[in-house]
């Protein structure tokens, strides 16, 4: 890579950067994990702390999140993260995914969604 | 009974320009953009700036070759403008079908018009995806698994209608259509709003007994009475129009972009209220959002 001159353009904004960093306190915000927590149903009340990259939810003994209702699947849904956001996607459930009212097949999560399967609703609260 | 594998996915569902920020995050705030996927046949509504976000979806998920059978309403910037930034044009390995109307390449020519030199600094020539100018046989043509039949809309300068049909079912994409122009009683519209507006059959056929109807439903009531002309419907007109038609699900898209997530689900919320009051107790109603997709 070829050296830079002293004084380069790049050299300017570094500076600038650090000094406004310095005056303004400008830092990179820690990130604060998303939550779902059971709103309604079995289970109310019940919080969960979201940092995986993948979840399963159901009311299997094996799944990731685990919800105790018979009207949730074994394997019920998949949360999984993508560019800080999860997104649910029906996996071949009995009763289905509902998002706010409206039975989807999957939805990138918006901060205050309500997401039912079966008889638990689930309320997603963003982190940042 | 296995599951079905029609689905739709809404990538862009706000009118006329995008409209990022706070106000809008919820239902989103890129332009016209709908993904259908009939089994392994890839069609895509409109190429609103929600066609980059698709571009880069395919980009992360997708390692085979891809195909895309695209339809587009009109070349109105809200429906074209993600074309510049469609990753997989960029990719020699990738085929875009852009479709019109037979005889008429006009949809292909502004596409690629958007991308001469003074707009963009990419020529359409340059992008290394095989893209090809397609015709409907008349009124319908077919795209790997699915058929799609085409029918003319009301808006300044023309705009067309799609209905996906895959096996039994059904998906209709009617984006920019003035409904209220062509209302069997216009004036009675205005003077008992309340009333069932009634639409004639032309209108009606396009749309009957469709599993889903994603319709532009811009304007409430109150916004209509200062935008006559404009290109679009009022979202209780649009419910109208379903109910009659004896459509299952209703989808309403094309959000203004004055309108934030609040004034969107007040939006619904009425024409929710509406379809019950005049007897349509079957239709689902609810708004367009960004990374919603659907089973069909």
């Amino acid at each position: 890579m070829p050296r830079r001159s002293p004084g380069s353009t790049q050299d300017f904004e570094d500076v600038h950067t650090r000094v406004a960093m310095r005056v303004r306190g400008l830092r990179p915000r820690p990130e604060r994990p998303h939550l779902l927590e059971v709103v309604d149903g079995p289970g109310k009340g019940t919080r969960f702390r979201l940092e995986a990259a993948m979840y399963e939810l159901g009311r299997g003994a094996n799944v990731s999140l685990q919800l105790d209702s018979e009207e949730v699947s074994r394997l019920h849904a998949r949360l999984t993260r993508a560019d800080g956001e999860y997104t649910i996607e029906d996996a071949e459930s009995r009763n289905g995914v509902v998002l706010n009212g409206i039975r989807v097949h999957a939805a990138v999560l918006r901060d205050g969604d309500e997401v039912q399967l079966g008889d638990v609703v689930l309320k997603y609260l963003e982190g940042t | 009974m296995s599951a079905s594998d029609f689905f739709v996915r809404f990538w862009g569902v706000r009118g006329s320009i995008p409209t990022p920020g706070p106000r809008t995050r919820r239902y989103g705030g890129n332009t016209s953009c709908v993904e259908v996927r009939a089994g392994k046949t890839l069609l895509v509504f409109d190429a609103g700036t929600g066609l980059r976000e698709l571009g880069v979806h395919l980009a992360r998920n997708t390692d085979a070759p891809i195909t895309v059978h695209l339809f587009l309403s009109h070349p109105h910037w809200d429906h074209i403008q993600g074309f510049p930034f469609f990753g997989p044009a960029y990719q020699s390995s990738t085929t875009i079908n852009v479709y019109g109307p037979k005889g008429d390449d006009k949809h292909y020519q502004l596409l690629s018009g958007q991308m001469s030199n003074a707009y963009f600094p990419v020529r359409f020539s340059d992008l290394g995806a095989r893209i090809l100018a397609r015709s409907f046989k008349g009124d319908s043509v077919d795209a790997g698994d699915a058929t799609v039949h085409l029918f003319n809309q009301q808006h300044p300068g023309g705009s067309l209608g799609f209905r996906v049909v895959y096996g039994k079912k059904s998906v209709v994409f009617s984006t920019d259509n003035e409904l209220d122009q062509l209302l069997a009683d216009k004036q009675r519209a205005i003077e008992k709003p309340d009333e069932l507006r009634k639409l004639p059959k032309e209108l009606l056929e396009p749309v009957r007994n469709a599993d889903l109807l994603i319709a532009d439903a811009q304007y409430t009531d109150d916004d209509y009475s200062t935008k006559v002309g404009w290109g679009h419907p009022r979202a209780h007109t649009v419910v109208d129009l379903a109910g009659q038609a004896g459509v299952k699900r209703l989808a309403l898209t094309h959000h203004d972009p004055m309108h934030s997530d609040r004034e969107i689900d007040v939006k619904v919320s009425e024409a929710e209220l509406r379809a019950r009051r005049l007897g349509f107790e079957d239709l689902e109603i609810f708004g367009a959002r960004e990374g919603v997709t659907l089973r069909i």
